[in-house]
């Protein structure tokens, strides 16, 4: 019967069209619309060629703090002021005598007589590294000059380049306030004591109860 | 108007139809009742609650809901596979077995939805779905492209077979330029269901045991497999209690789906044997967790290989023309076959491609009371509503129900 | 039955005549079988069902109504439960977050914070603020830096509101071997002894906020998307809570509410942002949101501030002069799963 499968035949047609119709029309309809750029990154340089700042910033949580701005390279920021933190600065109030006879003489005030050098070996690092006997009220450089007990991390990164560095590039350290700009970063002596600088051991703050519970 | 009238007609005729039976079929329908409630309370516990009541964590977040959700999409896409020669080969033999297994697919699609809705963590706000109202994420979400072909095939398969019974029970012959189109887009939505549902999981890139390209072919052919068998042993029983007449061709026919179906399954089945352990990856694991064990959590081993022979021996003994057609067999391999496949599609697939979890952690999963109750109360309903259709539909074939006109 | 007495059926389509029989159904070809492209709305309305369902349904859906509204308008309850009752229907009925005019998100947010005060007595102060322009968050993670305090996830579960009793955590420290190198499944993410232990390296994982989430492409209902600042959030009152994002998250971001979440009171943070950190319900998803409470008002997420060795970095992509921007352009920086294109916007780098 010729006609009755001709008219099959123009049915599966009809119907095989719809569906390539409707594959299409489903492909056609944008899946995602923000394919603009192949990758992250080259996202995060288009967007930021043109960048002028942006409303937010951290200034009110920064206001409380005391600060100054430093420049190092090309990086201009804040950061927290040492000098005023210190309870028995100025050093020279105390420190005008040699240390052999302040230990002996048991002079009134025995701030910081608990400090313990635990800082690279003692081929390397002694009192004098960092202080000069005939100036305490600032810190000693390798080649004599002297560094404003405020921007320690120019002593600092003498020895630690790579960290003095990542620091200054924000890689490093600790930021205060918030991530909008102004900057404002601890310093050095900030997170670490110089004298023992490494941080101790310690115990977790949490245990998952739950956790242990699940993997049972 | 007269189309009401003649709807409404058969509703209270079918009313009166299922609610006298025999002994056998009362206690049945009681005991199927008893199990709804008992799941719908404690589907009410778990919706107090919340998901908590599951045995469902952060690490295994789909669990008994979605393995039988996954399943019973396959045991519905596969009723088509009786339509189809019905219909588009013209073989006599199976016209009786249509409607037995359109109503099947109905009761497995409305058992999928129920799953899915106690699966949810907040059902109240199922509405978000519904485009312009809500939003409807399409054609993003396979999800979305799973509401959409489900609702379409429910929606075939109840106006189809609604038709031809309309027809029927009037004494007038259904007009097949009007259900045989239906019925050719039902053979290819009925694989679109199914491969959609499993590009649920298969487009995940984050379950690598999910993510590789056999699943959807996969999906399909343990569907086949399943189904049908399920159609059989549903078959075998219309056969005995009611006088429903099925030739034994229609059934010989169907296992030979059966069969190759089920070959088809246990070839895919060594192909991603192979592809997970002739060089293991990292991406393996799940599979290494699944079949051997993994850090001495070995909780799915016995299911997985359980399963694995199971499959094994229902194939084999089918493959021969002698067992297969020998009816008591048949029957045995096909409940074999079928619990085989419930058990790979759920714990065999659902819940390993959570193991190990994203950061390598095991956390194993075993469904608590409350998700066992739901799940067999869901079966029950599908059940329920499967005998109400069957013998609705088997009364209007015989010509039990016919529709009286009140005048003329 | 059929009077042709043909064994089988055929389509007769070349006789056009049929039965007297057929009127209504019969003469068109398209009348009965309703081919009519159905949308969204209509297959949910139009599902049909036996009326044993349809029965029960209809009856809940008018329970429920009818006590939502006999609360409503009935004479004897109080006005306070009068109000709470209003604003819970008009927060079950809101739609999309993304999809409000101002004035709505004022309002919900308004709804909000009214209901909490006639719950508790206490006043939260939920923001709404929209992304700034030009900013785009990322941040860093140095491996060397962390020794596995966990004070980072201690600061975010308090910060952000988490369920106190299944102990949620947006982040993970894993302890990894150090020479296993990368190896998550050696890992271990709940050790309880000194730290930082010897042959061990700390690293943190927690959302990433891809900038090609996963979980945004499958959500059903579109209840998680990427914010302009590329921020991966939720409107926790749309979430229908099906948990399909979950299942697509290769970095194990997303946490599930399995039950009602509980804060005890004295802990609630009352800063809080729709989008962030207000208190959620059971069945919806959350997640680590960068403190969008915190980070889009200048401050830095509560882990970073948290973190007493300065391991991690937080910042706008987008601003030259930035500390992330250093970083991405320094050191020697990594993501997880690169392979999978979700492109997360969260580095590790070694000193």
């Amino acid at each position: 019967m010729c006609l009755h499968e001709n008219n099959k035949l123009d049915m599966i047609t009809k119907y095989i069209k719809s569906i390539v119709l409707i594959v299409i029309l489903v492909f056609a309809s944008c899946k995602n619309k923000e394919h603009q750029y192949h990758n992250l990154i080259e996202k995060i340089e288009a967007k930021s060629a043109n960048y002028s700042g942006t409303n937010i910033s951290s200034e009110v949580y920064n206001e409380t703090v005391k600060k100054i701005k430093i420049s190092e390279g090309n990086k201009e920021f804040y950061i927290t002021e040492r000098k005023s933190q210190i309870t028995s600065y100025n050093c020279s109030e105390c420190h005008n005598q040699p240390i052999k006879l302040l230990k002996d003489k048991h002079v009134g005030k025995k701030a910081h007589w608990d400090i313990v050098l635990n800082h690279a070996n003692e081929e390397t690092m002694n009192c004098n590294t960092c202080h000069a006997k005939d100036n305490m009220n600032e810190l000693r450089s390798i080649t004599n000059k002297t560094i404003d007990l405020n921007l320690s991390h120019k002593l600092c990164s003498q020895c630690h380049q790579k960290e003095g560095k990542d620091w200054v590039g924000g890689a490093h350290g600790k930021q205060i306030g918030g991530w909008a700009p102004p900057r404002l970063s601890q310093t050095c002596t900030g997170c670490h004591n110089p004298h023992s600088p490494s941080f101790e051991k310690r115990w977790p703050a949490q245990f998952n109860i739950q956790k242990v519970k699940e993997r049972q | 108007m007269k189309t009401l009238k003649v709807f409404g007609s058969l509703v209270i005729a079918s009313f009166r139809e299922v609610t006298q039976g025999s002994r056998a079929y009362n206690i049945w329908m009681a005991f199927l009742t008893f199990v709804m409630l008992f799941g719908m309370f404690n589907y009410g516990v778990q919706l107090d609650e919340g998901l908590s009541v599951t045995g469902m964590t952060d690490r295994v977040s789909w669990g008994l809901y979605i393995s039988n959700f996954t399943f019973l999409v396959g045991v519905a896409a596969a009723a088509v596979m009786l339509v189809l020669p019905a219909y588009v080969l013209k073989n006599i033999d199976f016209k009786q077995a249509v409607l037995i297994g359109e109503g099947l697919a109905v009761a497995a699609l409305l058992m999928c939805l129920a799953f899915v809705i106690a699966d949810m963590g907040g059902p109240a706000r199922l509405w978000h779905m519904i485009p312009v109202i809500g939003v409807f994420n399409f054609p993003n979400s396979m999800l979305t492209w799973d509401v959409l072909v489900l609702n379409g095939y429910l929606f075939i398969n109840i106006t189809i077979p609604m038709y031809i019974l309309v027809k029927r029970y009037q004494g007038k012959v259904p007009n097949p330029k009007i259900y045989i189109p239906g019925v050719f887009l039902s053979v290819f939505w009925a694989v679109g269901i199914h491969m959609i549902t499993a590009f649920l999981y298969q487009g995940l890139q984050a379950r690598p045991f999910w993510n590789n390209a056999l699943l959807g072919p996969r999906f399909l052919a343990s569907a086949f497999a399943a189904g049908p068998a399920l159609i059989i042993i549903v078959l075998a029983i219309i056969r005995k209690f009611t006088a429903f007449k099925v030739p034994n061709n229609t059934i010989q026919k169907i296992s030979l789906i059966v069969t190759v179906a089920a070959q088809i399954n246990l070839i895919m089945l060594i192909s991603e044997l192979f592809k997970e352990f002739y060089a293991p990856t990292h991406h393996s694991i799940s599979a290494v967790y699944l079949f051997f064990g993994l850090k001495g959590k070995t909780a799915l081993l016995p299911w997985i290989w359980t399963s694995i022979s199971m499959n094994v021996v229902a194939t084999i003994i089918l493959t021969f023309h002698k067992l297969r057609n020998n009816r008591k067999i048949l029957y045995v391999v096909c409940a074999m076959l079928f619990v085989a496949i419930w058990i790979e599609k759920g714990f065999g697939l659902i819940v390993p491609g959570f193991i190990p979890g994203p950061w390598g952690k095991i956390a194993e999963y075993s469904p608590s009371f409350v998700e066992v109750s739901v799940t067999l109360g869901i079966w029950a309903m599908g059940a329920f509503v499967f005998t109400i259709l069957a013998k609705t539909g088997i009364a209007i074939e015989l010509g039990k129900i016919v529709y009286h006109k009140k005048e003329d | 039955m059929s009077s042709n007495n043909k064994k089988w059926f055929s389509l007769n389509l070349t006789n056009k005549s049929n039965k007297s029989e057929s009127r209504g159904c019969g003469k068109e070809f398209d009348s009965c079988s309703n081919n009519k492209h159905k949308d969204g709305y209509d297959q949910i309305m139009d599902v049909p069902m036996d009326r044993r369902s349809a029965f029960k349904k209809i009856t809940t859906g008018l329970l429920m109504g009818a006590g939502a509204v006999s609360t409503s308008c009935s004479v004897v309850s109080g006005d306070d439960s009068k109000e709470k009752s209003s604003i819970e229907w008009e927060e079950y009925f809101k739609g999309n977050y993304k999809l409000m005019t101002d004035e709505e998100r004022n309002n919900t947010v308004d709804r909000l914070v009214r209901s909490y005060e006639l719950r508790k007595g206490e006043k939260l102060n939920i923001s709404s603020k929209d992304a700034e322009d030009d900013v785009l968050f990322g941040y860093a993670f140095n491996i060397s830096k962390c020794q596995g305090y966990m004070d980072c996830i201690t600061a975010c579960v308090e910060e952000n509101n988490q369920d106190r009793s299944s102990q949620m955590q947006y982040i993970r420290i894993h302890e990894m071997d150090d020479g296993k190198g990368f190896n998550f499944e050696e890992s271990n993410d709940n050790y309880y002894h000194e730290v930082p232990a010897e042959g061990h390296f700390y690293m943190g994982t927690q959302c990433f906020h891809c900038e090609n989430p996963p979980c945004v492409e499958v959500c059903p209902v579109q209840a998680t998307w990427k914010e302009k600042d590329g921020i991966v959030v939720i409107d926790y009152d749309w979430c229908i809570g099906c948990r399909y994002c979950m299942a697509a998250c290769p970095y194990d971001g997303r946490r599930f509410n399995w039950k009602t979440p509980e804060v005890p009171e004295e802990e609630v943070n009352k800063n809080q942002h729709y989008l962030g950190n207000r208190l959620r319900k059971k069945g919806v998803m959350e997640k680590c949101t960068f403190c969008i409470q915190r980070s889009r008002i200048g401050k830095n997420p509560a882990c970073a501030e948290a973190c007493p060795t300065g391991s991690r970095t937080f910042g706008n992509l987008l601003d030259p002069n930035s500390n992330i921007r250093w970083i991405l352009e320094n050191k020697k920086v990594f993501r997880l799963k690169e392979d999978l294109g979700t492109e997360p916007k969260f580095w590790y780098y070694m000193d």
